[in-house]
This record gives structure tokens, C-alpha cells and sequence, in this order.
């Protein structure tokens, strides 16, 4: 009865940091790079939209600054994509579903099936070119613990979605 | 119109209308920005290619008002008892639903969906934002069909049922609040929240103040010497002493307006709350569905023996977002004996403190690091905006260093969580000592983070989700944290019990 006895079967229990990720799949760091690449292109039309209106920014100094800024902000954003995408990882257990994710940190966040509320899949257009398909899971816990895991290939975020579903349904 | 729900169906063809009006107006609310600044730098001779461009963004709306329409169905699955709906024209989406997880369904008319006579059907289940399931269009009879069909599976209608009845059955007075405690209750608490709100209001009035001056072509430096003289060392005292008397007697009138007669009422498995002194306030508590429940003391308060109980309830996103405390059910000023059996009609009996877990040091380093960060923050903002002389700050900087370093201090002493097999308690905070309360069988989901450079001195954090909020133990032993989560996982997984 007292926490004394269960400290022992702490150790035994099913540990979720040793369960083996599947990565998302290798061509959603495409679609990611065609969202930065839409992302530069909306700042540099906005750079270039306030540099075309304001005579003011119209000289060297400007330019150089704004340069190198975009230039640093598009590395930025490129490597980090990459680590981020790199980084992300899911699992599913017999009785819940893991997600790992983060640049600096090591986030996992671990949905028991019986406190899954509901799911759905997105398809984002450029998703569907290399036919993935993004799944979110819903828990009582609100936006802060809700889960979407991206890059999944179509067929298997159906069939995940389904069993997801499935089990559900099974509890009540 | 078939009233046959079981394959895949669109909203009425007026919702094209619906949906134009709402493409609509998401595309002028993300882009009025730049709307209004090309209306306003408008030339003449601009016209034509402005209304041009109007007339291309209401056809390109009417096309993707059109291909939403055409793009949203929804279905009532029978077999596997899901309700499913697709929509989406470049993004798709499809959403399925557990007929069981609903928990509401409203059918609402805004003024279009009047002209038009079509109504929407929003569904809400535990998890989401209202919006996520909404049917834009459909008619009266089709909305009334589907809501039935909808709710039929759970068993919702009649557990409201059960709970009028309990109203009406025989009731005991559980615990009542006395206007001495009361009083004790306004004077101890909510210093922290009133403080900030008379500044703000101080400053507001300081600022406005100084624009009328403005207006009325004073000399400025005269007023500010005035003000400088008046926030001298002298007056500091008296301008303190007469803050904390404010800060009291609000509280106080606060205290009796929300809790006049605060009078706790025990029918069979619920509370029934009745408090206020304009509006007199009637809430129902059921034990099942409180998620979080916490009591707070501080020095004074324990002093006079009292203390403060929060039970707060599942919530909504919404509800969340807007005011946060809205679905918490306050309990001011109940002695210890008072909250024990509060507790035990609650959680079923008193919690005990379990296991304890501590924080690592780090935690008091990244907080001095915020304490210091804001102060330079707040330093460079003043050096910047050339309000008087830097000097006068020292004495503020200095009590504010002495107060932070009180609040790391003791915050860090009192950050513990205690474990065991019923509940989890975390306690937390500086001068109002708070100590949260979960069954493990009420947690959503788990979090567990670290940071990279936290991995060689093993510490890390941890986030419980309820349904009513968030719970966060930060800097822990992170080989401790993975255990115990693993072992909620376990306990959520294996319980049978509901968590509402």
C-alpha cells in the first residue's frame, strides 16, 4: 500500500525512454523547405516593398543591412528546420503513443489511448505532392498537450488513425 | 434532403453563401492592414486597377467559397459510431469523432445564416476549440435530426437529469464563512495581484495626467520636479504606508463582495456553493469532475489558521484562454479541519504526502538569471526614455534585489512534488504556499523535457496535463521524473476509473 513497495516495481515497469522511434518520413524535409523557401519569399517582398516606398531606406547602408540580415535569418531558419525535422520522432505502444520532438531540448509527450478524445488528418498541398499527411491527437489537456505529428506517409496515417480510433471505441 | 446520415453529405446549397461570407471575411481580417493602406494612398488615376483588384479578390473568394462547399461532407458512421467530417480545399483535413466524446452539440444563427434561414452545428467534444467542428449550413429539421442522432449514444441528457433531481433531495449545511473570517481572508490575500493593478492604475494616471498638463500648455519641468519631489525618500514612507492601506481595504470589499455569506451545501455526491453579495452565485460541484484541487496558505493566513481552497473543473479551451479561472471553484478562508473533509467528500479521503521530490539548484540560477535579465531590461528602458535622473532608482533597485532574492529563496525551499500512490501533490510559491492535488487518474497526457545541457547533471522537467491545466515540476532528477512517468502511465493505462 505505501510508496515503499512500489518504488521496486518503478524499475520494472515498461520505460518510455527506451522505446524505439520511427522517424517522419524522408520527404517531408521537402515540403519544409518549400514552406521556408514561401516564408523568404513573402519577408524579401515585404523588405523589398519597404525599401521601394521609403526613399529614406534608399542607400548602401540599408541595403547591406537588410542583406545581411535576410541572409542570416534564412540560415537560420534552413538549419534549424533541418535539426527540428532531424529531431522528431513518434512511437506507439500497445496502450499509448509517444512524440518526441525539439532543438534544444528533448521533448516527449505521451498520450495514453484512453484519454484520447479524438483525431484528425490534415493533408497540406504541398504534403500531398509527396503523399504525406499530417495526424493530430486530441486529449481533455487542451492546445498545451495536443500532439501533430507531420510526415507520415498517407497510407500509414490512415491505417493509425483507424486503429487510434479503434481503440477508442474498445474502452467504452 | 435525405434524412439519412450514413453516407457522406454536403450542407445545404445555400452554404456556398455561408461559405463565401466566411472566406471572406478570414481573407479581409488577415489583410485589412494592407487594405487600408492602399486606400489611403490611393491617386485617381488608381481606380480602375484598384477596383480591379477588388473584383478579382470577391471572384477569387466566390471560387473558394464554392470549392469549400463542395469539399466539406460529413457522415455518421454507424458501425464504428463516429461522426466524420472532411473539408479543406488546399489544406484537407478529415476529423473523426467518437460518438461517445461528444459532450455538446449547439445549434446557432448568425445574422447571415438568418437572411439565408440556415443554421450551424457546432460539436464539442473535451478536447477541441469550437471551431474546429462546425457545420457552416444546414437546415432547421436536418440540425435537429443530426443533434439527436448525435447525442443518442451518450447517456449526457440524463446525467443533467440526475443532478437536478439531487437539488431537490434533502440537503445539509456543510460549512459556512463568517464575516470575521472573511475579513481575515480580504486582509491576507491577493496582495501580489493588487499591487500590480494599482501601479498600472498609477501609472496610467501619472501618464494621462501628464497629457492633460500638456494639453493646457504648462511648463513641463515644473511638473516633473513636483512629481521628483514627491516620490522623494520622505514621502516614500508615507506614500507606502498609504499604498498598503488601499491595497487592504480592496481587497477586503473584494473579499466580501464575491464571498458575502459563503455558504457550502452537501447533497448526496455534490457541493452546491452559494455566495455573492449583489449577485448571488450558485454553483454546483461534482466531486468527479474536479481535475486540480489546491489550498493556499500564506504566513499571515496561517497565523490566523485559515486558508484558501481552489477545485477547478474540466474546461474548454476557450474558457481557458479568456478568463483564466473561471471553471475554479473558490473556497475562501475554511479552517484546516474544514478542508479535510472538503477533501475527503472530493477525493474520496484525505491525500497523504507522498515521496518527496525536490528541484535541483539550477533552478535558483535560472531564476536570479530572470530577476536579473528583467531588472536590466526595465534599467535600459528608463535610461532610454530620459525619465529623470538614474540615481533615484538606486534605493528601488535595492529593495527590489532584497524582495526577489526573498521570493527565489523560499519559492525554491517550497518547490517540492510528493508522490504516492493515490496522488500527486506539488507544492509551490514564495508567500502564498500552494499545493496542487491530482489523481493520477485524472491526467491527459504527460510531458517530459530537457535540455541539452542539462543532460550530464541529469535534470529535467516535467508537465502533467489535466483537463483543467497544466501542472509543472521543473529542474528535477530527470532519472526520478522518468520513473514516476512511467508509473502514471501505468496507473492511467491500467485504471478503470473515469476521469470525469
Amino acid at each position: 500500500m505505501e510508496f515503499t513497495n512500489e518504488t521496486i516495481d518503478l524499475n520494472q515497469l515498461p520505460k518510455f525512454e527506451e522505446v524505439p522511434f520511427s522517424s517522419l518520413n524522408k520527404n517531408y524535409i521537402k515540403v519544409v523547405y518549400i514552406n521556408i523557401a514561401i516564408v523568404l519569399l513573402i519577408v524579401a517582398i515585404g523588405i523589398g516593398a519597404l525599401i521601394y516606398f521609403n526613399e529614406e531606406f534608399q542607400d548602401t547602408q540599408t541595403y547591406l543591412f537588410f542583406g545581411i540580415s535576410y541572409v542570416v535569418f534564412a540560415l537560420f531558419l534552413y538549419f534549424s528546420s533541418i535539426i527540428a525535422v532531424k529531431r522528431r520522432a513518434f512511437a506507439i505502444r500497445e496502450k499509448d503513443i509517444l512524440y518526441k520532438r525539439g532543438i534544444l531540448s528533448t521533448t516527449t509527450t505521451i498520450m495514453p489511448f484512453n484519454r484520447i478524445q479524438h483525431v484528425a488528418m490534415h493533408e497540406g498541398a504541398f504534403s500531398r505532392i509527396y503523399n504525406l499527411a499530417q495526424i493530430q491527437i486530441f486529449t481533455a489537456g487542451g492546445s498545451t498537450s495536443d500532439v501533430k505529428i507531420s510526415g507520415i506517409e498517407k497510407e500509414k496515417a490512415e491505417s493509425i488513425k483507424e486503429m487510434l480510433m479503434q481503440k477508442i471505441q474498445n474502452q467504452i | 434532403m435525405r434524412l439519412d446520415f450514413t453516407t457522406p453529405q454536403r450542407q445545404s446549397v445555400t452554404g456556398i453563401i455561408i461559405m463565401f461570407a466566411d472566406t471572406f471575411q478570414s481573407i479581409v481580417r488577415a489583410m485589412w492592414v494592407p487594405l487600408l493602406l492602399i486606400l489611403f494612398k490611393l491617386k485617381e488615376d488608381q481606380y480602375l486597377v484598384v477596383g480591379l483588384g477588388f473584383f478579382g479578390l470577391v471572384l477569387l473568394t466566390l471560387v473558394i467559397g464554392y470549392l469549400k462547399y463542395r469539399n466539406f461532407t460529413f457522415f455518421l458512421d454507424e458501425e464504428k459510431q463516429e461522426f466524420v467530417l472532411s473539408k479543406g480545399v488546399i489544406n484537407k483535413s478529415k476529423i473523426s469523432i467518437q460518438l461517445s466524446k461528444i459532450q455538446q452539440v449547439d445549434i446557432n444563427q448568425s445574422i447571415i445564416q438568418k437572411i439565408i434561414g440556415v443554421y450551424s452545428l457546432d460539436i464539442d467534444t473535451a478536447g477541441t476549440d469550437k471551431k474546429e467542428i462546425s457545420i457552416r449550413a444546414i437546415d432547421q429539421k436536418l440540425a435537429l435530426l443530426l443533434k439527436e442522432r448525435l447525442l443518442d449514444y451518450g447517456d449526457k441528457e440524463s446525467e443533467i437529469l440526475d443532478e437536478n433531481q439531487e437539488i431537490k433531495s434533502d440537503t445539509k449545511t456543510f460549512l459556512k464563512i463568517s464575516y470575521n473570517t472573511l475579513f481575515k481572508v480580504g486582509i491576507t490575500s491577493n496582495y501580489g495581484r493588487t499591487i500590480a493593478l494599482l501601479i498600472t492604475f498609477a501609472i496610467t494616471l501619472y501618464q494621462s495626467f501628464k497629457d492633460a498638463i500638456s494639453t493646457f500648455e504648462i511648463d513641463e519641468k515644473q511638473v516633473d520636479t513636483v512629481f521628483e519631489r514627491g516620490a522623494g525618500f520622505f514621502s516614500a514612507g508615507i506614500l507606502i504606508f498609504g499604498l498598503l492601506v488601499l491595497v487592504l481595504l480592496i481587497n477586503i470589499v473584494r473579499t466580501f463582495i464575491k464571498h458575502f455569506d459563503f455558504v457550502m451545501i452537501k447533497q448526496k455526491q455534490s457541493l452546491v456553493i452559494t455566495a455573492g453579495l449583489f449577485a448571488k452565485k450558485n454553483t454546483l460541484l461534482n466531486p468527479d469532475k474536479v481535475q486540480i484541487t489546491s489550498y493556499s496558505q500564506n504566513y499571515f493566513q496561517k497565523k490566523f489558521r485559515i486558508l484558501d481552497m481552489n477545485m477547478k473543473q474540466a474546461s474548454s479551451d476557450e474558457v481557458k484562454e479568456q478568463k483564466k479561472k473561471s471553471n475554479a471553484i473558490e473556497v475562501p478562508g475554511c479552517n484546516t479541519e474544514e478542508r479535510d473533509e472538503i477533501l475527503k467528500i472530493i477525493l474520496g479521503k484525505i491525500p497523504e504526502k507522498g515521496a518527496q521530490y525536490r528541484s535541483n539548484f539550477r533552478y535558483l540560477i535560472f531564476r536570479t538569471f530572470s530577476a536579473v535579465a528583467f531588472l536590466a531590461a526595465i534599467l535600459t528602458l528608463l535610461h532610454y526614455s530620459e525619465i529623470g535622473n538614474m540615481t533615484i532608482y538606486i534605493p528601488l533597485v535595492f529593495v527590489y534585489l532584497c524582495l526577489i532574492s526573498c521570493l527565489i529563496y523560499f519559492g525554491y525551499k517550497n518547490h517540492a512534488l510528493y508522490v504516492n500512490q493515490d496522488f500527486i501533490i506539488k507544492r509551490h510559491g514564495a508567500w502564498d504556499v500552494e499545493h496542487e492535488i491530482i489523481e493520477p487518474h485524472k491526467i491527459q497526457s504527460i510531458t517530459a523535457k530537457q535540455y541539452f545541457w542539462h543532460k550530464s547533471s541529469d535534470v529535467g522537467h516535467l508537465i502533467l496535463h489535466t483537463a483543467a491545466g497544466d501542472v509543472d515540476f521543473r529542474f528535477g532528477n530527470f532519472t526520478h521524473i522518468k520513473q514516476l512517468v512511467n508509473y502514471w502511465l501505468y496507473q492511467v493505462e491500467t485504471s478503470k476509473e473515469n476521469w470525469m
